[in-house]
């Protein structure tokens, strides 16, 4: 599997990139990548985003954060830097062909490489996401073409929360958001984080792993 | 043939149509694009599953389906 860090990004640029490489996984010219990244500041709004999740519109405003339609399922839910965001563009074609499995495996590897970096997180099919102690530190939505993966999973690891404070994350109105900083009590470095999750991610979403776990 | 959404996922019981890629009368290859659907955390574009020609959508977008629910007929080529 390969790795493509694309650093701090745009939204709208982030996309192209995981569309281009969308299409030639498709094609079967490329391997499975993961596409791990920061956005500039943004809200993103899920496939079945009903609008009752942005309850403070001004503070976005306010501050030019642009609000984007995503084409992932999901909700509401914002990125910006010091958040980690994984993509991954992988082909399920041989591998466990079924949505709801991939996106444990992904909530599952996100809580793997959580607790290496000392944050006990978990992951339960029932509620989506990654938890710590009943906040949630960690945010999926993934989008599937010809079986092939995008879109994926949002990580809090250094980033500010004040923006989750401003809308309703997933549309629920009693989610509270933390983050790695927060539970650990200190900055984390950012280029060892992504060595923690790509080593995790790799090993959850190979495919030996996708096609063991039934 | 019959299509339904069953084999997209074991846990999800019912989803919604968004788009539908193709028409009614329109010629289908396996494997294209034939609808788009959401379940809560995923977009899923569905591939059509034989060539033929697409000959009913029982299924508009915007309508909530089970998993089980015959959403399309493709009449197979033989």
């Amino acid at each position: 599997m390969d790795i493509l860090d694309l650093g701090i990004v745009g939204y709208e640029e982030a996309l192209k990139v995981q569309r281009d490489l969308l299409h030639k996984r498709i094609a079967g010219s490329v391997p499975d990548t993961l596409i791990m990244l920061e956005h500039e500041p943004v809200v993103t709004l899920g496939r079945i985003d009903d609008g009752k999740g942005m309850i403070d519109r001004s503070f976005f405003e306010d501050n030019k954060i642009p609000v984007i339609s995503a084409g992932r399922g999901g909700q509401i839910t914002c990125h910006m830097p010091g958040q980690l965001v994984i993509y991954p563009v992988i082909d399920l074609a041989g591998k466990k062909k079924d949505v709801s499995f991939y996106i444990d495996r992904l909530e599952e590897a996100a809580s793997v490489a959580l607790e290496q970096l000392g944050v006990p997180a978990v992951y339960n099919g029932e509620r989506r996401g990654v938890w710590v102690s009943g906040y949630k530190i960690a945010f999926s939505g993934i989008a599937v073409k010809r079986w092939v993966t995008y879109h994926g999973i949002a990580v809090n690891i250094n980033n500010d929360l004040e923006s989750f404070r401003h809308m309703h994350p997933c549309g629920e109105s009693d989610i509270r958001v933390t983050s790695a900083r927060e539970q650990l009590g200190r900055v984390l470095d950012m280029a060892e984080v992504k060595k923690v999750f790509a080593d995790g991610f790799r090993e959850i979403l190979s495919s030996g792993h996708l096609m063991q776990v039934a | 043939m019959e299509v339904t959404l069953t084999g997209i996922s074991q846990d999800a019981k019912e989803a919604t149509i968004t788009m539908w890629c193709k028409s009614e009368g329109e010629k289908v290859v396996k494997g294209g694009d034939l609808v788009e659907i959401v379940t809560d955390k995923a977009t899923f574009d569905v591939p059509v599953p034989c060539n033929g020609t697409l000959t009913k959508i029982n299924k508009k977008a915007g309508e909530t389906v089970t998993t089980d629910e015959v959403i399309a007929v493709i009449l197979e080529e033989k």
